[in-house]
C-alpha cells in the first residue's frame, strides 16, 4: 500500500515538474522572441527611413525640391507602428497580447514597406518572411492574427480604394480572399510546425522531469547509505 | 537546462506576472492610442497615394509646332517625365511592361523635363537611364519645358497616344496610384486604345511631380 502510494506520489511529482519545466521553457522562448521582435521593429523603422531617403527623398516642382511625403510617413507612421510592439515587448514580455500586437505590427510594416518601395513585387516577400519570423513564437494563433491583419487591410482597401490593391476599379468582392489565400497557404505548414514543436518541448520537459526524479532518488539512496555507514562507524 | 535554472526562470516569470510593469488598463489605453495613430497615419498615406496631380489636357490634334518626330505610318506614344521625380519610376516600369505587351513596334518618346537655369547634367539621373534602357524608346530633352507647354503636360508620368493622323487616342497616367507599380486602368485603357478595342474612357489620372514650377504646378501639389 505504501509502495503504491509512493509510486503515485512520484508520478504526480514528475507530471507537475514536467509541466513546470514546459511552461518555463515556453515562457523563455516567448520572452526571447518578444525581445527579438523589439529589435526587429526598431531596425525596420530605421530601414524604412533609409528606404524613403534613398528612393524618394524629395518631391519636385520643376527645379524646386521639397521633402517627400514618404520621408515623413516613414518617420512618423513607422514610429507609430513600432511603438506599441516595442513597449509591450519590453514591459510585458511573454504576455499573450504582446505577441499578437507584434504580429499585427509586423504585417503593418509589410504594408508600409510595400508603399515606400512603390509597390515593388519583391517587397511583398516581406509578408512571407515575417510569417516565418512569427513562427518563432511556436504559437499558431499568432499566425492567424497576422493573416487577419493582411486580409483586413485588403478588404478595407478593396472596398474604399480598390485600384490600390487590384489595379482595377470594380473587382469582385471576394478578390481579397484570393490574396489572403497565399498567406493561408504559407501559414498552414508553419502552424503544423508550431504544434509539433510544442509537442517536442513537452516531451523534453517530461524526460527532464523523469531524470530529475531519478537523480533525486539516487541521491536519497546514497544519502541513506552514507548515513548508515557513519552511524555504524560511530557505534 | 538544469532544475535550478528552470526554477530561476519560472520564479522570475511568476514575479513578473504578479507585478507587470505595464498594467492591463494602461496597455488598453496604449492600444487604443496605437490604433488611432495607425488609422490617421495610413489614412494620410492612402490619401496622398490616391490623390492625382494636375495632368493638363493634351491637344486633340498633334501640335504642329512640336519638334518631336511623329510616326506618320503608325501610333506615337509620348511620356512626359520629371527626371528627378521618385514617383515616376513606377511609370517608367509600367511603360516598359506595356511596350513588352504591344505586338507592333510603337514610336515612343520619353520627354525629359529640363527647366531653364538648371546646371549641366541635371537630367542625367537613374530614371532617365532606365528610360534609355527600354528597347525602342527615344529619350528627348525638353529644354525650358517648351514641348510640355505645347502638349499641355503638367504632371510627370503623363502618357499621350496619337494615331498616324495625329489624332489623340489616349492621355493620362499608367499607374494605379502615386509611385505604385502594378495593374492600373490607365494602362488597360492605353492598351485598349493601341489595339483598337473600346474602352470606358480615353483618359486616366496622372500621379507624379509637377514638370515645372509656377501656376501650373499649383494643381499638382502634394507630390
Amino acid at each position: 500500500m505504501n509502495t503504491t502510494d509512493d509510486q503515485e506520489n512520484v508520478v504526480d511529482t514528475i507530471v507537475r515538474r514536467a509541466e513546470e519545466r514546459f511552461q518555463a521553457h515556453r515562457n523563455q522562448i516567448l520572452r526571447a522572441t518578444d525581445r527579438l521582435f523589439a529589435w526587429l521593429m526598431a531596425g525596420q523603422w530605421i530601414f524604412g527611413i533609409l528606404v524613403a531617403l534613398t528612393f524618394s527623398p524629395y518631391a519636385w516642382e520643376g527645379k524646386t525640391q521639397s521633402i517627400h511625403m514618404h520621408v515623413w510617413i516613414a518617420i512618423f507612421l513607422g514610429a507609430a507602428i513600432s511603438s506599441l510592439p516595442i513597449a509591450l515587448a519590453l514591459l510585458r514580455p511573454g504576455w499573450i497580447v504582446t505577441r499578437h500586437v507584434v504580429a499585427a505590427g509586423q504585417m503593418l510594416w509589410s504594408a508600409l514597406l510595400i508603399h515606400l518601395t512603390g509597390g515593388r513585387i519583391e517587397t511583398h516577400f516581406h509578408v512571407f518572411g515575417s510569417l516565418g519570423f512569427l513562427a518563432a513564437y511556436r504559437d499558431w494563433p499568432v499566425l492567424v492574427t497576422a493573416t487577419a491583419v493582411v486580409a483586413t487591410d485588403h478588404l478595407i482597401r478593396g472596398l474604399v480604394w480598390p485600384e490600390s490593391v487590384y489595379g482595377i476599379v470594380n473587382p469582385e468582392w471576394w478578390r481579397f480572399l484570393e490574396h489572403a489565400f497565399w498567406v493561408v497557404f504559407a501559414i498552414s505548414i508553419l502552424m503544423v510546425m508550431c504544434v509539433r514543436s510544442l509537442k517536442e518541448m513537452r516531451l523534453i520537459a517530461e524526460r527532464g522531469a523523469e531524470l530529475e526524479a531519478l537523480s533525486e532518488s539516487e541521491w536519497r539512496k546514497t544519502s541513506v547509505l552514507e548515513r548508515d555507514k557513519m552511524e555504524a562507524a560511530v557505534s | 537546462m538544469s532544475g535550478a535554472t528552470l526554477a530561476r526562470v519560472g520564479g522570475s516569470h511568476d514575479r513578473a506576472a504578479a507585478r507587470p510593469r505595464l498594467s492591463n488598463g494602461m496597455a488598453s489605453v496604449a492600444a487604443a492610442l496605437w490604433l488611432a495613430s495607425l488609422a490617421v497615419g495610413f489614412g494620410v498615406l492612402w490619401r496622398y497615394k490616391s490623390t492625382p496631380g494636375g495632368q493638363g489636357r493634351p491637344p486633340v490634334q498633334w501640335p504642329a509646332q512640336s519638334a518631336i518626330f511623329r510616326n506618320p505610318n503608325g501610333a506615337t506614344l509620348l511620356m512626359f517625365v520629371h527626371p528627378r521625380c521618385p514617383c515616376t519610376h513606377a511609370s517608367i516600369s509600367e511603360l516598359a511592361r506595356l511596350l513588352a505587351r504591344v505586338p507592333t513596334r510603337l514610336q515612343t518618346h520619353v520627354v525629359v523635363a529640363e527647366p531653364a537655369g538648371v546646371p549641366v547634367g541635371w537630367t542625367d539621373t537613374e530614371l532617365v537611364q532606365r528610360a534609355h534602357a527600354i528597347p525602342g524608346v527615344d529619350v528627348v530633352r525638353d529644354e525650358a519645358g517648351r514641348e510640355a507647354a505645347r502638349f499641355h503636360a503638367i504632371g510627370s508620368g503623363l502618357a499621350v497616344l496619337y494615331d498616324a493622323s495625329g489624332r489623340r487616342l489616349f492621355s493620362g497616367g499608367i499607374t494605379a496610384s502615386r509611385g505604385h507599380e502594378g495593374d492600373s486602368f490607365g494602362r488597360e485603357r492605353l492598351l485598349a486604345a493601341l489595339s483598337g478595342k473600346p474602352a470606358d474612357r480615353d483618359e486616366s489620372p496622372v500621379f507624379g511631380c509637377a514638370l515645372s514650377s509656377g501656376p501650373a504646378a499649383a494643381a499638382n501639389r502634394g507630390t
